[in-house]
C-alpha cells in the first residue's frame, strides 16, 4: 500500500493541475495589475515568527521541527499572512501605502473542515498603511473581481467587524472572552446568556445585552440600523457601524450582507472581516479582514487588511474543462518538419516527438489528438 | 425551486419537534415510525426531512447534505460542533448526563485529586474533560449501548450516560452520583445556508422561537 498517501493530502493530475497552476498565474497576473507586488516567504521559518501573540488556534494547526543548524523550533507555516506583514512591517520598510500579494502551499496539522485538504494552496492579497475603510473597500473589491475571474463569482459577502467585539469585551480577561467568542461563533444565544449569567459581574448591563443582540443581527444592511439600536453607543461601536455603512454605501454593486457575530478566521483581526460565498457551497470561498497591529511584533504596527483563497478548494468547485489535446509529430529527421513544429508551439500548440516503437493507441493515450502527416510534399495536421 | 432540508432522528427526537413544525406549518406526510422512508416529504414542497442517526445529524449539517438539524446538546459536545450555527435550544428531549456507580461503590474516594477512575461511556470527549476538572485521571472504555453492564461485570468502575427517568440505572442496581450537565435538543443551522438561503431558514427559526418563548419554561 505504497502508494496510499497520508489523510486529507491529495495529488493534483491533469487537467486539475494544469488548471490550478493558469489560476494562479491568471489571480497573480490580475493583482499586478492592480498593483500589488508578489513577494514569496519561505515554507518554514522559526515558530516564534509564523506564530505572533496568543494565536492557539494557529499554533494548533501548525506542523513543528526542530532546526539542527540553530537548535530552535521551526515551524511550517499554517497561514502566509504573518509572514507577509513581517515582510511590510520589518523588510521593506516603506513609510507609505504597501501592497503585497502571495501564493504558496502551506501545511495544516488539521483539516480546516471535513472536506479541506491539510495542504492548501494559499493566495492573497494584503494591503498595508492605510487604516481607513477606503482599504478595506479595495480589498474586498479585489477578492470579488478575483472570484469573477475564477469563474466562480460570489453570490454573498457577508461582512462582520471585530471592533464590535473587541469593544464589548473590553476589560475581560482574555479566557472568558474566549469563551464567549466561540459560543458567538456558534450563534449560541442562549448559551451566551447562560455564560454572562453565571460568571457575569466583570461586566456592565449595557455591554451584557449588547453581547446578547450579536448573535441575532445577520442579513441584509438593515442589520446595521438595527445595529445602532440594539447596540452599546460605545464610542468604537459607533465607530465600527460607520465604517460598515460607509463600505455598504460604496458597494452597493456587490452582493453584500452582514453579519455582526461572524468573525471566523484568526484571531489577529482587528477590524473589517468577511467572507465570500459561491453558489451551493457549504462553505466559505474566501475569508480575510483588517488586523491593525500584527506587525507590531515585528517591530512595527501597521495599518493592514487583505483576504485569502485556498486554490485548491477553489479547482475542486469549479467544472474543469477537458484541456487541448497535444500533436503528435513523427519521428523523421525533416528541416521542414522541424519549422513546422516551432511554428505551432510558437502559435501554442502542444507538439509531443514520436519515439520510436509505440503504437499509436498509447500516443492517443498520453494526450495526442491530432498528428503532423506529410501529404503532397507539405506537413499538415490531421485528427489522431 | 429552491429547498430546505432538516435532519433529525427519528424517536423522541421527532416526535417532540412536531409540534414545532406543525407551528411554522410544517406536517410531515409520512411517520417515520411506520415508513421506511429516510427522505419525508412535507405539506410543502420546499421543505423535507431526514430522518437521520442522532449522532449523524451534524455530519449532515455541516457538509451541507441538510441545511438545519435537531440534535441533542451531549451530541453536539461529542461532534465539536465546528461550523455549525447553534442558534436556539428547543428545550425538547430533556435529560441529564451523569455518572453512575454500582450500589455500595465508594465514588467520593475514587475522584479524590490525583486518583484514577475507569469509566465506560460514549461520551469520550465530555467524559475527558469533567474528570479532568476535577484533578482524576481517567482511563475510557468506549462502549456503543448498554453502558449499564460494564460496571457490573468489572469492566469499569463508573459510567457516563444520559439519564431520563433512572429507570434503567436502578433494574441493574446502579445510583446516580453525579450530574455532569442538564441536556436538551439544540437547533442548529449550517453556516452557508443561513446566509444563501436566509428567505427559507430564518422563518423557521424566528417561528420556533416564538412558539419556545411562548411556551412557559418548565
Amino acid at each position: 500500500m505504497r502508494w496510499v498517501l497520508p489523510d486529507y493530502l491529495r495529488d493534483e493530475l491533469p487537467p486539475a493541475a494544469e488548471h490550478l497552476e493558469r489560476l494562479r498565474r491568471d489571480l497573480l497576473d490580475l493583482f499586478r495589475l492592480h498593483g500589488y507586488q508578489l513577494v514569496a516567504p519561505p515554507l518554514i521559518e522559526f515558530l516564534s515568527s509564523l506564530i505572533v501573540g496568543g494565536e492557539e488556534d494557529l499554533r494548533l494547526r501548525t506542523f513543528g521541527l526542530t532546526d539542527q543548524l540553530s537548535g530552535q523550533t521551526m515551524g511550517v507555516r499554517a497561514d502566509i499572512t504573518p509572514q507577509v506583514a513581517r515582510i511590510d512591517a520589518h523588510l521593506l520598510n516603506r513609510r507609505g501605502v504597501t501592497r503585497l500579494c502571495y501564493c504558496g502551499p502551506v501545511l495544516h496539522t488539521l483539516p480546516a473542515s471535513l472536506t479541506a485538504t491539510r495542504e492548501p494552496l494559499q493566495l492573497g492579497a494584503e494591503l498595508y498603511g492605510h487604516g481607513g475603510v477606503e482599504a478595506d473597500i479595495e480589498i474586498i473589491r479585489l477578492l470579488a473581481t478575483a472570484l469573477e475571474r475564477a469563474r466562480l463569482p460570489a453570490v454573498r459577502i457577508d461582512v462582520g467587524h471585530m471592533g464590535l467585539f473587541r469593544a464589548l469585551t473590553e476589560g475581560m480577561d482574555h479566557e472568558r472572552a474566549e469563551a464567549l467568542f466561540e459560543l458567538l461563533q456558534a450563534k449560541d444565544s442562549a448559551g451566551i446568556e447562560n455564560f454572562l449569567a453565571t460568571t457575569g459581574a466583570e461586566i456592565d448591563e449595557a455591554r451584557a445585552v449588547s453581547l446578547c443582540a450579536l448573535p441575532g443581527l445577520y442579513g441584509g444592511i438593515e442589520v446595521l440600523s438595527l445595529a445602532r439600536s440594539r447596540l452599546a453607543p460605545l464610542p468604537a461601536v459607533v465607530r465600527a457601524l460607520e465604517e460598515l455603512e460607509a463600505l455598504a454605501e460604496t458597494l452597493a454593486d456587490l452582493p453584500l450582507g452582514f453579519d455582526l457575530a461572524d468573525l471566523r478566521g484568526y484571531h489577529y483581526h482587528t477590524g473589517v472581516m468577511f467572507a465570500a460565498y459561491g453558489a451551493n457551497h457549504p462553505s466559505a470561498l474566501a475569508l480575510g479582514g483588517r488586523y491593525d497591529g500584527l506587525g507590531a511584533a515585528f517591530g512595527r504596527a501597521r495599518p493592514a487588511t487583505g483576504f485569502s483563497i485556498d486554490l485548491r478548494e477553489l479547482i475542486a468547485r469549479l467544472p474543469l474543462a477537458p484541456l487541448p489535446g497535444a500533436i503528435l509529430a513523427p519521428a523523421v529527421d525533416d528541416e521542414a518538419l522541424e519549422a513546422v513544429v516551432a511554428q505551432l508551439r510558437e502559435a501554442g500548440q502542444a507538439v509531443v516527438r514520436e519515439l520510436p516503437g509505440h503504437p499509436l493507441e498509447e500516443w492517443r493515450e498520453a494526450g495526442c489528438d491530432r498528428r503532423l502527416v506529410q501529404r503532397a510534399g507539405q506537413w499538415v495536421v490531421e485528427p489522431l | 425551486m429552491e429547498r430546505i432540508t432538516l435532519a433529525l432522528s427519528k424517536g423522541r427526537i421527532f416526535t417532540e419537534t412536531l409540534p414545532l413544525l406543525a407551528a411554522a406549518g410544517i406536517v410531515p406526510q409520512d411517520d417515520p415510525e411506520t415508513s421506511r422512508r429516510l427522505i419525508l416529504e412535507t405539506n410543502r414542497p420546499e421543505v423535507r426531512l431526514l430522518i437521520v442517526r442522532a449522532t449523524d445529524v451534524p455530519t449532515y449539517v455541516q457538509y451541507g447534505a441538510a441545511d438545519l438539524g435537531i440534535a441533542g446538546r451531549d451530541v453536539l459536545l461529542e461532534h465539536g460542533g465546528q461550523g455549525l450555527y447553534q442558534p436556539l435550544d428547543l428545550r425538547i428531549a430533556r435529560c441529564r448526563l451523569c455518572v453512575a456507580v454500582p450500589e455500595g461503590f465508594d465514588y467520593a474516594a475514587a475522584v479524590r485529586l490525583g486518583s484514577r477512575i475507569r469509566v465506560a461511556t460514549k461520551y469520550l470527549k465530555t467524559a475527558k474533560a469533567h474528570f479532568a476538572a476535577k484533578g482524576v485521571h481517567v482511563d475510557l472504555i468506549k462502549l456503543y449501548g448498554s453502558m449499564e453492564l460494564a460496571p457490573l461485570v468489572g469492566l469499569a468502575d463508573a459510567i457516563v450516560d444520559l439519564v431520563s427517568s433512572g429507570n434503567t440505572l436502578r433494574a441493574n442496581r446502579l445510583v446516580e452520583v453525579e450530574e455532569i450537565m442538564p441536556i436538551s435538543s439544540r437547533l442548529i443551522v449550517n453556516q452557508a445556508a443561513l446566509k444563501l438561503k436566509h428567505a427559507l431558514v430564518q422563518p423557521v427559526i424566528d417561528t420556533f422561537a416564538e412558539t419556545l418563548h411562548d411556551q412557559p419554561d418548565a
